[in-house]
C-alpha cells in the first residue's frame, strides 16, 4: 500500500522545491558547514597524529588502533553514543563525523611521507635541513598528493554521513530526506539525496584543482612520462 | 713570544699537520650496529690532504659508505673523531657542518617537486643568502657545470639521469664548501655517460681543487679519477692507502692484488703518458731517400717498413715491397699510419694503438704533428716493470 502510494506521487513536485527555497538553502549550508567542520578538525588531528608516528614510529599502531576502532562503529550507534554526552545537535553530529575522517587521513598522510625516497631525505639532511623544516619544505610537499586523496575520500564520505546527522537535529540536507522518509513524501528525499551528491562531486573536483595546483612538478613529470610513451 | 706560543700550539693539537681549510682526518674512527658482532668500521685511521680527490673502494659491507656518511654525520661515530680542517666535527652544530660540506649521492636525489634552479639554491638558501646573490651563483653553476640554462626552469623528471646527476654536483658546489662527499655518484648511468661526467669531474677538480671523498665499487672508476685509493676489506679494515700507480705497482696484500684484477699491469699502463716513455727512433728516412738506404735502415731495425719524414714531420709509412720495385723512395706515396698518438696518450690507448696496427708499433708525434720515435711492445714492457 505504501509503494502504491509511492508510485502515484510524482517524483518530484515543484511547487514544493518553489515553497521551500529558502530552507533548501539554508540547509544545503549547514551541510557544508557540518562537512567542513567535521573535514578540518578530522585534518588537524590526523595531522598531529602522523606527526607523532613519524617521529616514534610505535605510536602508529596505536593511533591507527583507535581511528579504526572508531570507524568500525556505525553511525547511528554512535549518535546514540554520543548523545547523552553532547545532548542533540551540532556537538554530538560533528563528533561523530571528526572519528569517522581521522582513519582515513591518518593513514593517507602517513603513506605520503613514507612513500618519500629515501635518496631524497638522504639528500635533505646532508644539505643541513633542520627536522621541523625538512618535513615542512620536502617532504609534506611530496606527500601532498597522497595527502589529497585522503582528503578527498573523508571528505566525499563525509558529505553521505552528513545526512545521518539530521537524526541528532543537527540539519543538513538530511532533514529533507527524514522528513521524506516520515511522510512518504519523495520530493524532499530527492532534493536532499540530490544536492547531497552534487555537493560531494563539488567537493571532490574542488580537490583536484587544489592538487593541480599546488603540484606543478608533478604535472611535468606526467608530461614527461607522456613525451616518453609517444 | 708568537713562536713559544705556535710550537705549543702545534705540539698539542696533532692536527696542525694536515693543515688546509679542506683537510679530513679520520681518528680510530670505529662504528658498530647493535645487534652485529662485528664492527661496520674498525678504528680506521685515514688522511684526507686538502685538495685531494680520495676514493674509498671495496666490497659491499666494507663500510665505505658507513665512514662517509660519519664524515658528514649522517651516521654518529661509536668512537673516534673524524677533524676537518682541524677542527672536532663534534663541535660543530650538525646542520652547520653538513652545509659546509657539499653531498652528492647516487641518482642525484634531486628534489623531484623544485625546478633545477631551486635544487641548486638550496643550500644558499638554508644559510640566508640573497636573492641576487643567489641567482647569479646558480648562474655561475650553471656555466660551469656546462647545464643548459633552458633547463634551470625545468623539474628534474624533465632531465636525463646525466643531466640530473650535473645538476646534483652544481647543487653540491653551490654554497662553495671546501669538501665534497660523493657516495657511487655515477653507478646508476650508462657507461658512456658515466665516462662524461668522470671526464667533467677531472676538469672541475683541476679548476676548483676541493677535497673530495668519493665511495665507490668501481675500482676503474677509483683509478681514473683520485689522487689516492683506500681499500677497505669487510669490516671496514684498511687494507692499503696510496695513490693508484702505488697499488698497482705494490699491491700491500693479496686482498688488494684480488681485488685490483689480474689486469694490474694494463691498469698502470692506463696510469702513465707516453711522455714517461723511453721512445725508440724507428726506422726512420727523409722523403728523397734511395731505395738501398731505405732497405738498410729497415735490416737495422728488423721492420719491413719505413717511416716517410719531411722537415721533422710523419709523412708516412712505406713497405719493404713497394721499395724494392723502385729506385728511389721520391715517387712513392707514403701510406699513412692509421693511429699516431700524442704524448699526453695514456700508454694504455698506445697498446691499443700498437696492437690494431699493421706496423705493430704506435708512432708519436708532438702537438704539431712533428715526429718524435716509435714506442714498440718493449718499450711499454720497459715502463710496467721499471
Amino acid at each position: 500500500m505504501r509503494a502504491a502510494l509511492l508510485a502515484e506521487e510524482p517524483l518530484v513536485r515543484w511547487d514544493w522545491v518553489r515553497d521551500h527555497q529558502d530552507e533548501i538553502v539554508t540547509r544545503f549550508w549547514q551541510h557544508v558547514t557540518l562537512t567542513v567542520v567535521a573535514v578540518g578538525i578530522g585534518f588537524v588531528l590526523a595531522m598531529a597524529m602522523a606527526l607523532v608516528s613519524v617521529r616514534w614510529r610505535r605510536a602508529y599502531p596505536a593511533f591507527t588502533g583507535v581511528s579504526g576502532v572508531l570507524y568500525a562503529i556505525p553511525s547511528l550507534a554512535l549518535f546514540g553514543i554520543l548523545i547523552p554526552f553532547y545532548g542533540l545537535g551540532f556537538r554530538t553530529a560533528e563528533v561523530a563525523l571528526v572519528s569517522y575522517t581521522l582513519l582515513i587521513l591518518l593513514r593517507n598522510i602517513v603513506a605520503g611521507i613514507d612513500g618519500v625516497p629515501e635518496a631524497v631525505r638522504e639528500a635533505a639532511d646532508g644539505m643541513g635541513y633542520e627536522g621541523w623544516r625538512r618535513l615542512v619544505s620536502v617532504d609534506l610537499p611530496l606527500a601532498l598528493p597522497t595527502i589529497v586523496a585522503g582528503l578527498r575520500i573523508a571528505t566525499v564520505t563525509t558529505v553521505g554521513l552528513v545526512t545521518i546527522a539530521a537524526l541528532v537535529s543537527a540539519g543538513g540536507l538530511g532533514t529533507f530526506i527524514d522528513d521524506g522518509l516520515g511522510r512518504d513524501f519523495p520530493t524532499p528525499i530527492v532534493v536532499g539525496a540530490v544536492l547531497s551528491v552534487l555537493l560531494a562531486i563539488t567537493f571532490d573536483l574542488f580537490f583536484v584543482g587544489v592538487e593541480w595546483l599546488l603540484t606543478p612538478w608533478a604535472r611535468a613529470g606526467r608530461r614527461q612520462a607522456r613525451g616518453r610513451a609517444s | 713570544m708568537p713562536d713559544a706560543t705556535t710550537v705549543t700550539d702545534v705540539a698539542a693539537s696533532p692536527v696542525n699537520a694536515d693543515a688546509g681549510e679542506g683537510a679530513i682526518r679520520l681518528e680510530r674512527l670505529t662504528k658498530r650496529y647493535p645487534g652485529s658482532a662485528r664492527p661496520a668500521v674498525d678504528a680506521l685511521d685515514l688522511a684526507v690532504p686538502s685538495g685531494e680527490l680520495v676514493a674509498l673502494v671495496g666490497p659491499s659491507g666494507c663500510g665505505k659508505t658507513t665512514t662517509l656518511k660519519m664524515i658528514n654525520r649522517l651516521v654518529e661515530p661509536t668512537e673516534g673523531t673524524v677533524w676537518l680542517g682541524g677542527i672536532d666535527i663534534r663541535t660543530l652544530p650538525v646542520h652547520e657542518l653538513r652545509r659546509g660540506i657539499g653531498y652528492v649521492i647516487q641518482q642525484a636525489g634531486l628534489f623531484p617537486h623544485r625546478t633545477v634552479r631551486d635544487n641548486i639554491a638550496t643550500v644558499p638558501r638554508l644559510t640566508g643568502w640573497r636573492k641576487e646573490r643567489i641567482r647569479d651563483r646558480v648562474g655561475e653553476l650553471a656555466g660551469l657545470l656546462d647545464l643548459d640554462p633552458d633547463l634551470l626552469d625545468r623539474y628534474p623528471s624533465a632531465l636525463s639521469g646525466g643531466q640530473q646527476q650535473r645538476v646534483g654536483v652544481a647543487r653540491a658546489l653551490a654554497a662553495d664548501p671546501p669538501v665534497l662527499l660523493m657516495d657511487e655518484p655515477y653507478s646508476a648511468v650508462d657507461p658512456i655517460v658515466r665516462a662524461r661526467l668522470q671526464d667533467e669531474l677531472l676538469d672541475l677538480q683541476r679548476r676548483l681543487h676541493k677535497t673530495i671523498v668519493l665511495v665507490t665499487h668501481d675500482i676503474d672508476e677509483a683509478i681514473k679519477l683520485a689522487d689516492r685509493i683506500a681499500i677497505l676489506r669487510v669490516g671496514g679494515l684498511l687494507e692499503q692507502y696510496g695513490p693508484p700507480e702505488e697499488l698497482l705497482r705494490a699491491p700491500a696484500t693479496p686482498f688488494v692484488a684480488d681485488f685490483l684484477g689480474d689486469d694490474r699491469g694494463i691498469k698502470r699502463l692506463s696510469l702513465m703518458r707516453v711522455a714517461q716513455a723511453a721512445l725508440t727512433a724507428g726506422p726512420v728516412v727523409g722523403p728523397d731517400a734511395a731505395a738501398d738506404e731505405a732497405r738498410r735502415v729497415m735490416d737495422a731495425n728488423d721492420t719491413d717498413w719505413v717511416a716517410v719524414v719531411e722537415d721533422g714531420r710523419l709523412r708516412g709509412w712505406v713497405g719493404a715491397a713497394a721499395v724494392d720495385g723502385a729506385a728511389t723512395l721520391a715517387g712513392l706515396e707514403p701510406e699513412p699510419f692509421a693511429a699516431a698518438v700524442g704524448t699526453d696518450t695514456t700508454l694504455k690507448a698506445a697498446l691499443d694503438a700498437i696492437v690494431t696496427s699493421r706496423t705493430r708499433v704506435a708512432v708519436v708525434v708532438d702537438d704539431d704533428q712533428r715526429y718524435l720515435g716509435v714506442l714498440t711492445l718493449d718499450d711499454l714492457a720497459e715502463g710496467v716493470t721499471k
